[in-house]
Protein backbone atom coordinates (compact mmCIF):
# COMPACT_ATOMS: atom_id res chain seq x y z
CA UNK A 1 0.00 0.00 0.00
CA UNK A 2 1.27 3.45 -0.91
CA UNK A 3 1.62 5.85 2.04
CA UNK A 4 -0.71 8.38 0.39
CA UNK A 5 -3.37 5.71 -0.09
CA UNK A 6 -3.03 4.78 3.59
CA UNK A 7 -3.48 8.44 4.55
CA UNK A 8 -6.58 8.62 2.37
CA UNK A 9 -8.01 5.37 3.80
CA UNK A 10 -7.51 6.75 7.33
CA UNK A 11 -9.43 9.88 6.43
CA UNK A 12 -12.24 8.15 4.56
CA UNK A 13 -12.93 6.06 7.67
CA UNK A 14 -14.16 9.23 9.40
CA UNK A 15 -17.88 8.65 9.23
CA UNK A 16 -18.71 12.29 10.06
CA UNK A 17 -17.46 13.58 6.69
CA UNK A 18 -20.06 11.56 4.79
CA UNK A 19 -22.84 13.43 6.58
CA UNK A 20 -21.57 16.75 5.22
CA UNK A 21 -22.66 18.24 1.88
CA UNK A 22 -19.30 17.68 0.17
CA UNK A 23 -17.55 14.72 1.80
CA UNK A 24 -14.58 14.52 -0.56
CA UNK A 25 -13.88 18.24 -0.18
CA UNK A 26 -13.89 17.67 3.59
CA UNK A 27 -11.38 14.85 3.11
CA UNK A 28 -9.21 17.09 0.90
CA UNK A 29 -9.21 19.82 3.57
CA UNK A 30 -8.28 17.35 6.33
CA UNK A 31 -5.47 15.89 4.23
CA UNK A 32 -4.31 19.21 2.78
CA UNK A 33 -4.61 17.76 -0.72
CA UNK A 34 -6.22 18.90 -3.95
CA UNK A 35 -9.78 17.60 -4.36
CA UNK A 36 -8.75 15.97 -7.67
CA UNK A 37 -6.20 13.74 -5.94
CA UNK A 38 -8.77 12.62 -3.33
CA UNK A 39 -11.31 11.73 -6.02
CA UNK A 40 -8.69 10.13 -8.30
CA UNK A 41 -7.21 7.95 -5.56
CA UNK A 42 -10.65 7.00 -4.21
CA UNK A 43 -11.76 5.88 -7.67
CA UNK A 44 -8.50 3.95 -8.14
CA UNK A 45 -8.91 2.21 -4.76
CA UNK A 46 -12.44 1.23 -5.75
CA UNK A 47 -11.29 -0.05 -9.14
CA UNK A 48 -8.53 -2.06 -7.45
CA UNK A 49 -11.12 -3.58 -5.13
CA UNK A 50 -9.45 -2.20 -1.97
CA UNK A 51 -12.71 -0.33 -1.53
CA UNK A 52 -15.21 -3.14 -2.02
CA UNK A 53 -18.05 -0.67 -2.36
CA UNK A 54 -18.90 2.89 -1.55
CA UNK A 55 -22.32 3.21 -0.02
CA UNK A 56 -24.52 2.78 2.96
CA UNK A 57 -24.97 -0.08 5.38
CA UNK A 58 -28.46 -0.75 6.69
CA UNK A 59 -29.25 -1.87 10.17
CA UNK A 60 -31.41 -4.74 8.87
CA UNK A 61 -33.79 -4.86 11.83
CA UNK A 62 -34.53 -1.13 11.51
CA UNK A 63 -35.08 -1.32 7.76
CA UNK A 64 -37.96 -3.77 7.99
CA UNK A 65 -35.94 -6.97 8.39
CA UNK A 66 -37.09 -7.98 11.84
CA UNK A 67 -35.86 -11.57 11.77
CA UNK A 68 -32.15 -11.94 11.15
CA UNK A 69 -30.14 -14.97 12.00
CA UNK A 70 -26.91 -16.81 11.53
CA UNK A 71 -27.82 -20.20 10.11
CA UNK A 72 -25.23 -22.94 9.77
CA UNK A 73 -25.53 -25.97 7.51
CA UNK A 74 -24.06 -29.44 7.58
CA UNK A 75 -22.96 -30.30 4.07
CA UNK A 76 -20.59 -33.05 2.90
CA UNK A 77 -17.18 -31.46 2.34
CA UNK A 78 -17.16 -32.45 -1.33
CA UNK A 79 -20.49 -30.63 -1.85
CA UNK A 80 -19.81 -27.58 0.34
CA UNK A 81 -18.61 -25.37 -2.49
CA UNK A 82 -21.65 -26.09 -4.64
CA UNK A 83 -24.01 -25.54 -1.69
CA UNK A 84 -22.29 -22.28 -0.76
CA UNK A 85 -22.52 -20.99 -4.33
CA UNK A 86 -26.25 -21.71 -4.45
CA UNK A 87 -26.99 -20.35 -0.96
CA UNK A 88 -25.07 -17.13 -1.62
CA UNK A 89 -27.23 -16.39 -4.67
CA UNK A 90 -30.38 -16.17 -2.55
CA UNK A 91 -31.49 -12.54 -2.21
CA UNK A 92 -31.90 -12.68 1.55
CA UNK A 93 -28.47 -14.17 2.23
CA UNK A 94 -25.96 -11.40 2.92
CA UNK A 95 -22.92 -13.42 3.96
CA UNK A 96 -21.88 -16.99 3.15
CA UNK A 97 -18.71 -18.85 4.12
CA UNK A 98 -17.30 -22.35 4.32
CA UNK A 99 -15.63 -22.86 7.70
CA UNK A 100 -14.18 -25.92 9.42
CA UNK A 101 -16.52 -28.06 11.50
CA UNK A 102 -15.28 -29.10 14.95
CA UNK A 103 -16.00 -31.68 17.60
CA UNK A 104 -19.66 -31.60 18.57
CA UNK A 105 -20.43 -29.08 15.82
CA UNK A 106 -20.70 -30.69 12.38
CA UNK A 107 -21.81 -27.54 10.52
CA UNK A 108 -19.49 -26.14 7.85
CA UNK A 109 -21.46 -23.66 5.71
CA UNK A 110 -22.35 -20.37 7.43
CA UNK A 111 -25.05 -17.95 6.22
CA UNK A 112 -26.46 -14.65 7.49
CA UNK A 113 -30.13 -14.58 6.59
CA UNK A 114 -32.61 -11.69 6.75
CA UNK A 115 -36.39 -12.04 6.94
CA UNK A 116 -39.28 -9.65 7.47
CA UNK A 117 -40.84 -11.78 10.20
CA UNK A 118 -40.34 -15.15 11.92
CA UNK A 119 -42.73 -16.73 9.37
CA UNK A 120 -40.83 -15.15 6.48
CA UNK A 121 -37.54 -16.44 7.92
CA UNK A 122 -39.02 -19.92 8.21
CA UNK A 123 -40.00 -19.85 4.54
CA UNK A 124 -36.54 -18.62 3.55
CA UNK A 125 -34.92 -21.42 5.58
CA UNK A 126 -37.07 -23.96 3.70
CA UNK A 127 -35.91 -22.46 0.38
CA UNK A 128 -32.30 -22.48 1.54
CA UNK A 129 -32.57 -26.05 2.74
CA UNK A 130 -33.55 -27.07 -0.80
CA UNK A 131 -30.65 -25.05 -2.23
CA UNK A 132 -28.15 -26.52 0.23
CA UNK A 133 -29.47 -30.03 -0.35
CA UNK A 134 -29.69 -30.70 3.38
CA UNK A 135 -32.14 -30.14 6.19
CA UNK A 136 -29.41 -30.46 8.79
CA UNK A 137 -28.98 -26.88 9.93
CA UNK A 138 -28.96 -24.83 13.10
CA UNK A 139 -30.23 -21.32 13.69
CA UNK A 140 -27.83 -19.49 15.96
CA UNK A 141 -30.13 -16.73 17.16
CA UNK A 142 -28.30 -13.85 18.77
CA UNK A 143 -29.41 -13.46 22.38
CA UNK A 144 -27.20 -10.52 23.23
CA UNK A 145 -24.98 -8.10 21.32
CA UNK A 146 -21.82 -7.35 23.29
CA UNK A 147 -20.03 -5.51 20.52
CA UNK A 148 -20.63 -4.42 16.95
CA UNK A 149 -18.22 -1.93 15.41
CA UNK A 150 -16.48 -1.14 12.15
CA UNK A 151 -12.88 -2.31 11.94
CA UNK A 152 -10.30 0.48 12.15
CA UNK A 153 -7.66 0.09 9.45
CA UNK A 154 -4.24 1.69 9.86
CA UNK A 155 -4.91 3.25 13.27
CA UNK A 156 -2.59 6.20 13.93
CA UNK A 157 -1.24 4.64 17.12
CA UNK A 158 0.32 1.78 15.14
CA UNK A 159 2.18 4.15 12.87
CA UNK A 160 5.94 3.90 13.36
CA UNK A 161 7.53 7.16 14.53
CA UNK A 162 8.57 9.37 11.62
CA UNK A 163 6.58 7.36 9.04
CA UNK B 1 -41.61 5.03 9.06
CA UNK B 2 -39.95 4.97 5.69
CA UNK B 3 -41.70 6.72 2.82
CA UNK B 4 -41.21 5.77 -0.82
CA UNK B 5 -38.42 8.33 -1.32
CA UNK B 6 -36.55 6.89 1.69
CA UNK B 7 -36.85 3.41 0.19
CA UNK B 8 -35.59 4.59 -3.22
CA UNK B 9 -32.79 6.44 -1.48
CA UNK B 10 -31.79 3.35 0.54
CA UNK B 11 -31.80 1.13 -2.52
CA UNK B 12 -29.82 3.76 -4.47
CA UNK B 13 -27.05 4.36 -1.94
CA UNK B 14 -26.54 0.89 -0.47
CA UNK B 15 -24.32 -0.12 -3.33
CA UNK B 16 -23.33 3.00 -5.15
CA UNK B 17 -22.44 6.26 -3.40
CA UNK B 18 -20.99 8.59 -6.07
CA UNK B 19 -17.29 9.44 -5.75
CA UNK B 20 -17.73 13.03 -6.95
CA UNK B 21 -17.55 16.67 -5.89
CA UNK B 22 -21.24 16.79 -5.03
CA UNK B 23 -22.43 13.23 -4.32
CA UNK B 24 -25.65 14.25 -2.58
CA UNK B 25 -26.55 16.50 -5.53
CA UNK B 26 -25.97 13.51 -7.85
CA UNK B 27 -28.07 11.20 -5.66
CA UNK B 28 -30.82 13.83 -5.41
CA UNK B 29 -30.93 14.28 -9.19
CA UNK B 30 -31.39 10.55 -9.75
CA UNK B 31 -34.34 10.54 -7.30
CA UNK B 32 -35.93 13.85 -8.30
CA UNK B 33 -35.11 15.66 -5.04
CA UNK B 34 -32.55 18.32 -4.13
CA UNK B 35 -29.09 17.50 -2.79
CA UNK B 36 -30.04 19.17 0.51
CA UNK B 37 -33.05 16.92 0.85
CA UNK B 38 -31.01 13.81 0.00
CA UNK B 39 -28.45 14.69 2.69
CA UNK B 40 -31.21 15.60 5.17
CA UNK B 41 -32.86 12.25 4.65
CA UNK B 42 -29.58 10.35 5.01
CA UNK B 43 -28.88 12.19 8.28
CA UNK B 44 -32.34 11.30 9.55
CA UNK B 45 -31.93 7.64 8.52
CA UNK B 46 -28.64 7.55 10.46
CA UNK B 47 -30.22 9.22 13.52
CA UNK B 48 -33.12 6.79 13.52
CA UNK B 49 -30.77 3.86 13.13
CA UNK B 50 -32.08 2.62 9.78
CA UNK B 51 -28.63 3.29 8.34
CA UNK B 52 -25.58 2.21 10.27
CA UNK B 53 -23.01 4.07 8.21
CA UNK B 54 -22.35 5.78 4.91
CA UNK B 55 -18.91 5.62 3.36
CA UNK B 56 -16.37 3.15 2.01
CA UNK B 57 -16.37 -0.58 2.82
CA UNK B 58 -12.93 -2.03 2.49
CA UNK B 59 -11.67 -5.42 1.40
CA UNK B 60 -9.54 -6.10 4.45
CA UNK B 61 -7.51 -8.79 2.70
CA UNK B 62 -6.45 -6.44 -0.10
CA UNK B 63 -4.95 -4.16 2.57
CA UNK B 64 -3.04 -7.04 4.13
CA UNK B 65 -5.50 -7.69 6.94
CA UNK B 66 -6.89 -11.07 7.86
CA UNK B 67 -10.06 -11.87 9.77
CA UNK B 68 -11.75 -14.83 11.33
CA UNK B 69 -14.81 -15.98 13.28
CA UNK B 70 -14.23 -17.59 16.66
CA UNK B 71 -16.50 -19.56 18.95
CA UNK B 72 -16.13 -20.56 22.57
CA UNK B 73 -18.40 -22.08 25.14
CA UNK B 74 -18.60 -20.02 28.32
CA UNK B 75 -20.43 -21.02 31.51
CA UNK B 76 -23.34 -18.65 32.13
CA UNK B 77 -21.93 -17.24 35.36
CA UNK B 78 -18.78 -16.07 33.56
CA UNK B 79 -20.43 -14.73 30.41
CA UNK B 80 -20.40 -11.01 31.19
CA UNK B 81 -16.79 -11.05 32.39
CA UNK B 82 -15.48 -13.09 29.47
CA UNK B 83 -17.46 -11.04 26.93
CA UNK B 84 -15.89 -7.88 28.40
CA UNK B 85 -12.37 -9.35 28.10
CA UNK B 86 -13.03 -10.16 24.44
CA UNK B 87 -14.75 -6.88 23.53
CA UNK B 88 -11.88 -4.88 25.02
CA UNK B 89 -9.65 -5.86 22.08
CA UNK B 90 -9.94 -3.22 19.31
CA UNK B 91 -9.36 -6.06 16.82
CA UNK B 92 -12.64 -7.67 17.91
CA UNK B 93 -15.42 -6.05 15.85
CA UNK B 94 -18.42 -8.30 16.59
CA UNK B 95 -19.18 -10.22 19.76
CA UNK B 96 -22.50 -12.01 20.32
CA UNK B 97 -24.12 -14.40 22.74
CA UNK B 98 -25.93 -16.98 20.61
CA UNK B 99 -28.33 -19.81 21.33
CA UNK B 100 -26.86 -23.27 21.91
CA UNK B 101 -23.28 -24.40 22.38
CA UNK B 102 -20.77 -22.94 21.82
CA UNK B 103 -22.51 -19.78 22.94
CA UNK B 104 -20.06 -16.90 22.48
CA UNK B 105 -19.21 -15.93 18.88
CA UNK B 106 -16.83 -13.13 17.92
CA UNK B 107 -14.84 -11.87 14.94
CA UNK B 108 -11.20 -10.78 14.99
CA UNK B 109 -9.44 -8.71 12.35
CA UNK B 110 -5.69 -8.10 12.48
CA UNK B 111 -2.56 -7.67 10.38
CA UNK B 112 -1.59 -11.34 10.39
CA UNK B 113 -2.65 -14.86 11.40
CA UNK B 114 0.10 -14.74 14.03
CA UNK B 115 -1.39 -11.62 15.59
CA UNK B 116 -4.82 -13.30 15.69
CA UNK B 117 -3.28 -16.36 17.38
CA UNK B 118 -1.67 -14.06 19.98
CA UNK B 119 -5.00 -12.37 20.68
CA UNK B 120 -6.75 -15.73 21.05
CA UNK B 121 -4.13 -17.06 23.45
CA UNK B 122 -4.49 -13.81 25.39
CA UNK B 123 -8.25 -14.31 25.65
CA UNK B 124 -7.81 -17.95 26.63
CA UNK B 125 -5.32 -17.03 29.33
CA UNK B 126 -7.31 -14.13 30.79
CA UNK B 127 -10.57 -16.06 30.80
CA UNK B 128 -9.07 -19.47 31.69
CA UNK B 129 -11.33 -20.95 29.03
CA UNK B 130 -10.29 -23.22 26.21
CA UNK B 131 -10.65 -24.25 23.52
CA UNK B 132 -11.36 -21.22 21.39
CA UNK B 133 -12.43 -22.51 17.99
CA UNK B 134 -10.76 -20.39 15.31
CA UNK B 135 -13.05 -20.89 12.30
CA UNK B 136 -11.00 -19.38 9.49
CA UNK B 137 -13.07 -19.12 6.34
CA UNK B 138 -11.91 -21.67 3.78
CA UNK B 139 -14.05 -19.92 1.19
CA UNK B 140 -16.01 -16.67 1.20
CA UNK B 141 -18.96 -16.39 -1.16
CA UNK B 142 -20.54 -13.07 -0.29
CA UNK B 143 -19.96 -10.23 2.14
CA UNK B 144 -22.40 -7.60 1.10
CA UNK B 145 -25.50 -6.45 2.85
CA UNK B 146 -27.53 -5.11 -0.05
CA UNK B 147 -31.11 -5.82 0.88
CA UNK B 148 -33.88 -4.63 -1.35
CA UNK B 149 -36.03 -2.36 0.83
CA UNK B 150 -39.75 -2.04 0.40
CA UNK B 151 -40.83 -5.47 -0.74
Amino acid sequence: MEPRDIELIRTLQREDIFLMPRPFEEAATILGWELEEVLGRAVALKEAGVIRRFGAALTPRNAGFKSNSMIVWQVDDCRAEEAGTRLSQHQRVSHCYIRPSFEGFPYNVYTMVHGNSPEDLKKIVADLSALAGTSSCRTLDSLKEYKKSSPVYFPKSLEPAGA
Amino acid sequence: MLDSIDKDLLNRIQGDFPISVDPYGDIGRSLGISGEEALGRVRRLIETGVLRKVGPFFDARKMGYTSTLCAMDVPEAQLEAVAAIISAYPQVTHNYLRAGHPNLWFTVIAESRERIDEILSGISKKSSISPIHNLNAMKMFKVKVDLKVGE
